[in-house]
């Protein structure tokens, strides 16, 4: 029962959209990992070295790579799983049967596992494949290129289909909140989990750095302090052989650790799942509140009353209710955090507000471009006239919406963040509009916010990093952006 | 008015979901019959402008809105068979949203949307949000979205699934009422809800449009095919593999059954006036 619930997870997410999404991303990091032999980047350096593109060295900075991508791509994949079986019903047929919390949690977790581990294999294919293609070692070892995918990788995807299950327990952490939650954790994980002390071996970098270290000194070269990441060198990196690292009963017995503390964090929301979930015997799914009573006579005919004006113009009411959808349920704590923000920013101009003002409505403008797929309007809105007159009514929303949070902060604290409040709304429309899904732009929106925080100049769309592109660049990459959005519409009309 | 002309629709990988279907359609009540997968859903929807056919035309007034789909949608009420609807919001609100995405000026929104909450039984519900709604009463909400516009063409699919009976009564009276002037085009399962509303039917089987007439016609098909006996439990399994069974209740001499056969099919069997699921079931099985 358990391996049906996971084999129909790991179906059911394989045919999305998204899942095509972050493995073409994979095979993608695959190819950056292994950049050509007289190429100036690196993912791994030790003072100007990397190992020979042999099986080892190929499958571990591929796997990873991979971790480090996966454990943030893919997690948004995954964590829709419960919530997707509660949405199509499933979940009440699974009250139905004899299936416990703890068995339902654990299916799901290891349904999250294979289509993790399913992007980790083809990431493996492409390490094999880069291998063959730069030619320093055409020695292909499976053995030495799947290790590192089973001792590093593996582990860590465990714990981030884990962590998905447990995101989708915790009432707060279900929703867009929980995609900015887990940015943070993910950011502060990775670094964490790079250190050579983090515990079971955290991402393994440790172990790899060591490793390549040992080999160097075994070779007469003097190693200095490792760095992992994408590097650019001033000159192109000397080459060392390293033919991997040992694989000791501790390493193993880690990683196993590992692996087995991720299927406890799976099944722990069991204690309180039970009481959320119609998964038990005296639960049941959520009611409607019933309607009024009604008396026969409630139910007699009434009239059917003929005749309605079209109106010249329903552009400035379309903006209204395009506003309205986009704010309709949105906390009141959420308004109290952003007018917190837009009185601060008013009497105290600075980056930090600019910053923070920036990246608080990242849940709001995550709806727009939807157009009703998130709750299934999109089945009344397909026969509705002016389909893009209703796209560029709901990016004004975006846009008043925008300049309203942002304002003050924009005003007292960057004049040229204007032309942020054209391009926000616009790639939010234009993510929304590709993707039906909020996760896409969460997550895309976060690491770009994140780039300007560490005044990363040519990705700031605030002017808040000297440097940085103009305002008229970062208008001008809006209009781009709400063109596609407008081909987009204007292409799915024409080929319904 | 709307002409469905030759249309063909075909998906990726499947069967072809509408073939050579021809309606030619005025004012009144269409009901849409045929089993699941008949194709049933595809012709709504490309009658409705949702899906282009894959050839053939749909001509609204002799224009065709394959290629211009604004003429129709402008005067169009569709409530397609499965819908959402935004949960935060009132029944009013998502209302007037839809009034100004379909165009109608702010004058008729504010005199419809309250009269068109009473034509569905939802006044007292109105201010409420649609996400606290029971199904019965979001399947009302469609039908007075699809009336907003006070369209000339409506295109309702299964409309009845989740209403009391109650409601169905109101519902298949105020259909009756916007024959009138109207093309309605209603799909349904339930056979029993076309014979009060409508006396033309067409009948879809396997994408391809097997009749299409008058409820006499229909009926016409199977008169004399009709027949009720009444058998032992044991014996129904052998009635069933040699007969179409329109209908089967358990009383206390046996099983009465209710077949189709062009003679009798039992000494014991006597001749039942047809009704509308027999001439269905006679046309579909």
């Amino acid at each position: 029962m358990i391996l049906a619930v996971a084999m129909a997870g790991f179906r059911e997410r394989r045919r999305r959209p998204a899942y095509a999404v972050v493995l073409l991303a994979a095979v993608g990091l695959g190819y950056l990992a292994i950049p050509a032999p007289g190429s100036h980047w690196t993912i791994v350096s030790l003072g100007g070295y990397r190992g020979v593109y042999n099986s080892a060295y190929t499958g571990t900075v591929a796997a990873l790579a991979g971790a480090l991508w996966l454990c943030v791509g893919g997690f948004f994949v995954v964590r829709t799983a419960l919530a997707q079986d509660r949405a199509t019903g499933v979940r009440e047929l699974l009250v139905a049967s004899r299936m416990r919390s703890a068995s339902y949690l654990i299916g799901t977790f290891l349904g999250n596992f294979l289509v993790l581990a399913s992007m980790a294999g083809a990431l493996a294919v492409t390490a094999a494949l880069m291998q063959l293609a730069r030619a320093e070692s055409t020695a292909l070892s499976p053995v030495a290129l799947l290790t590192p995918f089973v001792l590093l990788t593996l582990p860590v995807l465990a714990v981030t289909a884990a962590l998905a299950v447990l995101w989708e327990t915790v009432p707060g952490l279900r929703g867009g909140f929980g995609n900015v939650v887990w940015f943070g954790v993910a950011l502060i994980g990775m670094i964490a989990a790079q250190s050579a002390t983090a515990p079971l071996g955290g991402l393994g970098t440790g172990l790899l750095t060591d490793s390549l270290r040992t080999a160097m000194t075994a070779q007469g070269l003097r190693p200095e302090e490792g760095a992992i990441g994408f590097m650019y060198l001033d000159t192109a990196p000397t080459t060392f052989l390293w033919t991997g690292f040992p694989v000791t009963a501790g390493l193993v017995g880690q990683r196993v650790l590992l692996a087995l503390g991720a299927v406890v964090v799976a099944v722990l929301p069991a204690l309180w799942f039970a009481r959320l979930s119609p998964l038990r015997s005296s639960g049941g799914p959520q009611r409607a509140v019933p309607g009024q009573p009604q008396d026969s006579s409630s139910a007699d005919a009434v009239a059917y009353s003929r005749g309605a004006e079209a109106a010249r113009s329903t552009f400035a009411r379309l903006v209204l209710g395009e506003a309205r959808v986009l704010l309709a349920g949105v906390s009141r704590w959420w308004w109290a955090v952003a007018a917190v923000l837009f009185v601060a920013a008013i009497f105290v101009p600075s980056r930090a507000l600019l910053l923070a003002s920036w990246g608080w409505p990242v849940l709001v403008w995550s709806r727009l471009g939807l157009r009703g797929r998130d709750v299934g309007v999109d089945a009344l809105l397909a026969a509705a006239p002016r389909p893009v007159a209703r796209l560029l009514a709901e990016w004004v929303a975006g846009v008043v919406f925008t300049a309203a949070v942002g304002g003050a902060a924009i005003v007292r604290s960057a004049p040229e963040a204007w032309a942020g409040a054209l391009f926000v709304p616009s790639l939010a429309l234009l993510l929304g509009l590709v993707s039906g899904v909020p996760r896409l732009f969460q997550a895309l929106y976060l690491a770009l916010w994140w780039c300007v925080v560490n005044e990363f100049a040519f990705l700031d769309y605030l002017g808040a990093v000297p440097g940085g592109p103009s305002p008229l660049a970062i208008a001008a990459a809006s209009a781009v952006l709400l063109a596609l959005a407008t081909a987009v519409t204007t292409t799915r009309h024409r080929l319904r | 008015m709307l002409e469905l002309v030759e249309l063909t629709k075909d998906y990726r990988n499947k069967p072809r979901a509408v073939d050579d279907v021809t309606l030619r359609l005025e004012a009144g009540v269409l009901g849409l019959l045929g089993p699941n997968g008949a194709g049933k859903s595809s012709l709504m929807r490309i009658a409705a402008t949702v899906t282009r056919p894959t050839r053939g035309r749909v001509l609204f007034d002799g224009v065709d809105v394959v290629a211009r789909p604004d003429v129709l949608r402008r005067t169009l009420g569709y409530l397609p068979q499965d819908f959402g609807v935004h949960p935060h919001l009132t029944a009013v609100e998502f209302l007037s949203y839809l009034a100004a995405v379909k165009g109608l000026s702010r004058r008729s929104a504010r005199r419809r949307i309250p009269e068109l909450l009473e034509l569905v039984n939802l006044s007292a519900a109105a201010k409420r949000p649609l996400g606290g709604y029971s199904g019965g009463m979001l399947r009302r909400v469609g039908i007075a979205q699809a009336l907003l516009a006070d369209p000339r063409v409506i295109v309702v699919d299964e409309p009845t699934a989740g209403l009391d009976p109650q409601e169905r009564v109101r519902f298949r009276t105020l259909l009756s009422d916007l024959a009138s002037d109207k093309v309605v085009v209603l799909s349904t399962h339930i056979v029993s809800d076309l014979e009060t509303v409508t006396d033309d039917i067409a009948v879809l089987a396997g994408g391809r449009l097997v009749h299409r007439g008058s409820l006499d016609r229909l009926l016409g098909a199977v008169a004399g095919q009709v027949w009720e006996m009444t058998v032992a439990p044991a014996d129904v399994a052998r009635v069933q593999a040699g007969h179409v069974v329109t209908r089967l209740i358990r009383t206390s001499s046996g099983v009465r059954v209710r077949v189709l056969a062009p003679s009798p099919p039992s000494p014991r069997a006597e001749p039942a006036t047809p009704d509308i699921e027999d001439a269905y079931l006679g046309l579909v099985r």
